[in-house]
C-alpha cells in the first residue's frame, strides 16, 4: 500500500462517520469552512458511507412533523416582530437552546455540518457593527442566502465574567428585536445563525448577564449597532 | 454469506425524482417540498430515531435537515453528488449533533442498546450501485472492524462510545477506525 499517513484523509472520513466528539466536530467544521480540499473530503467520505443509511429501516415520522415544517417555511418576514416565544420551528428554539448552554459555540459551528458539497455563495447583505459615533467598526456581520449570519470581531472584544454580549435582529417595520444568541466568549472566530436577514434589518449587540437576556428583550445597553445593506 | 439476492425492487414512490423535486424546492415551490418531504420523511425519521433514541430529538432533527434542504435546494449541485447522499448526512449531522448535546446536559442518559450487527444485515446494501460496492468492500473488512464502522454510522458511536461499548481500548478502537476507513477507501478508489 502507498505509504502515505494522509491524516487529513482520516480526519475526513472520522468526521464523516460521525465517531469524533463534538470539539473536534466543531474543529474540523471551522477548518472545512476555510479548507476547500479538505471540505471536499468531507463530502467524498459522505458520499462513500450515505449507504449504510439504507440499513435502518424507514419509520413514520410523527403527524405533526409536516405542519411544523410547513410553519417553518411560510413567508412570513414579520414572525420577527412577534415575541421570540411564540416563533415556529426549531431554528428558534435552537436559538434559546444555544443561548442556555455552554455548550453554544458547538452547535453553532456543527450547523454548518453537511453543506460543505454545495455550490459556495456569496453574502448577500453586510453590516458593519460599531459604537455610536465610533471611529471605526468591531464586527463584520454577512447575512447569506442560505439563511445563515456570520458575525465576525474585527477587534478584540473584552467583557467582564458576569456579562456576555447578545446579538438581536430588528427587521424591517419590527418593533421588538429578536435574539440571535449570545457571542461565544473565547476562541471562537465567527458566530453563525440560521436567519432569514433582509436588507435594512438592523443589527444591534447589547451587554447581558452572563448567559444572555433573561426576558428575551435587551435588558443592558446597546454597545454597537449596524444595517444590513445589499452588496451591490 | 451466501445469501440469496433477491430482485432488487425500489421502493421509492414511482418517477418522483429526487434531483428534480430539489430543483423545483429552489424555485420556490412548496408542493414538491411537500411530495419530498412524502418520498423521504419516513427514511430519515428511521435514520434520525435510531441515532437518537428519541422520537422527539429525531423529529427535531428530520425538522432541521430538511428545512436546511428547503433553504440551500438552489445550491445543490447533481454534480457533486447524489440527493440521497446529501439527504442522510445532513439528517445524520443534525441528529448527532442534537443527541450529543442533549447527552451532555443529561448524565445518566441510556445509552442504545446492542443491536445486531451481523454481515448479513449488509446485504440491504444492495440497492444501489454505491450500496453494492460498499458492501463489497465492508464485507472484505476483518469482522471487528467492519462492526465498528457499522455501529459509528448506523448507531452514531463516537470513538469513546465504542470503547466502552466493546471494552476495547480507546487507542485500538481509534486506530482499527483509521485502518478500516484507509481500507475501504482503497476498495472503492482503487
Amino acid at each position: 500500500m502507498s505509504d502515505r499517513p494522509d491524516a487529513l484523509e482520516v480526519l475526513a472520513a472520522e468526521y464523516a462517520l460521525g465517531c469524533l466528539d463534538p470539539a473536534e466536530m466543531r474543529m474540523l467544521t471551522e477548518r472545512a469552512s476555510q479548507d476547500a480540499a479538505f471540505a471536499a473530503a468531507i463530502a467524498a467520505w459522505e458520499r462513500r458511507l450515505a449507504p449504510l443509511a439504507a440499513l435502518v429501516p424507514p419509520v413514520a415520522p410523527p403527524p405533526g412533523l409536516w405542519a411544523r415544517l410547513e410553519q417553518a417555511i411560510a413567508p412570513t418576514t414579520e414572525v420577527a416582530a412577534a415575541p421570540p416565544r411564540e416563533l415556529p420551528g426549531s431554528v428558534w428554539r435552537s436559538v434559546r437552546f444555544w443561548r442556555a448552554t455552554t455548550a453554544g459555540a458547538l452547535a453553532l459551528a456543527a450547523a454548518f455540518a453537511g453543506l460543505f458539497l454545495l455550490r459556495p455563495v456569496a453574502p448577500l447583505y453586510v453590516a458593519t457593527l460599531g459604537p455610536a459615533g465610533g471611529p471605526a467598526p468591531t464586527f463584520l456581520a454577512e447575512a447569506r442566502p442560505d439563511g445563515s449570519l456570520v458575525l465576525r470581531p474585527l477587534t478584540s472584544v473584552q467583557v467582564a465574567a458576569t456579562s456576555d454580549l447578545e446579538l438581536w435582529a430588528l427587521p424591517p417595520g419590527a418593533t421588538k428585536p429578536v435574539s440571535l444568541g449570545v457571542i461565544p466568549r473565547t476562541g471562537v472566530p465567527r458566530l453563525t445563525v440560521p436567519r432569514i436577514a433582509t436588507a435594512s434589518t438592523q443589527l444591534m449587540v447589547s451587554l447581558e448577564p452572563a448567559g444572555g437576556s433573561p426576558t428575551g428583550q435587551p435588558t443592558g445597553p446597546v454597545l454597537y449597532a449596524g444595517t444590513l445593506r445589499g452588496l451591490e | 454469506m451466501s445469501r440469496e439476492l433477491e430482485t432488487v425492487v425500489p421502493d421509492m414512490s414511482p418517477a418522483a425524482d429526487l434531483a428534480a423535486l430539489l430543483r423545483a424546492c429552489a424555485s420556490g415551490d412548496r408542493a414538491a417540498f411537500r411530495r419530498l418531504y412524502d418520498r423521504e420523511a419516513a427514511r430519515l425519521y428511521g435514520i434520525a430515531l435510531r441515532l437518537t433514541r428519541s422520537p422527539a430529538l429525531a423529529a427535531d432533527a428530520v425538522q432541521e435537515a430538511l428545512l436546511q434542504v428547503w433553504r440551500n435546494a438552489a445550491r445543490f449541485d447533481p454534480a457533486r453528488g447524489a440527493p440521497e447522499a446529501w439527504l442522510v448526512t445532513l439528517v445524520r449531522y443534525r441528529a448527532l449533533d442534537l443527541v450529543r448535546r442533549t447527552a451532555r446536559e443529561v448524565p445518566g442518559l441510556e445509552p442504545p442498546e446492542a443491536e445486531d450487527e451481523t454481515p448479513d444485515a449488509l446485504a440491504g446494501l444492495i440497492r444501489s450501485a454505491e450500496g453494492a460496492a460498499l458492501q463489497r468492500c465492508l464485507e472484505a473488512l476483518d469482522p471487528e472492524r467492519r462492526r465498528l464502522i457499522v455501529m459509528a454510522f448506523v448507531d452514531g458511536l463516537t470513538h469513546a462510545d465504542l470503547a466502552n461499548r466493546l471494552g476495547t481500548p480507546l487507542g485500538t478502537v481509534k486506530s482499527w477506525i483509521r485502518r478500516a476507513l484507509l481500507s475501504l477507501r482503497r476498495c472503492l478508489e482503487p
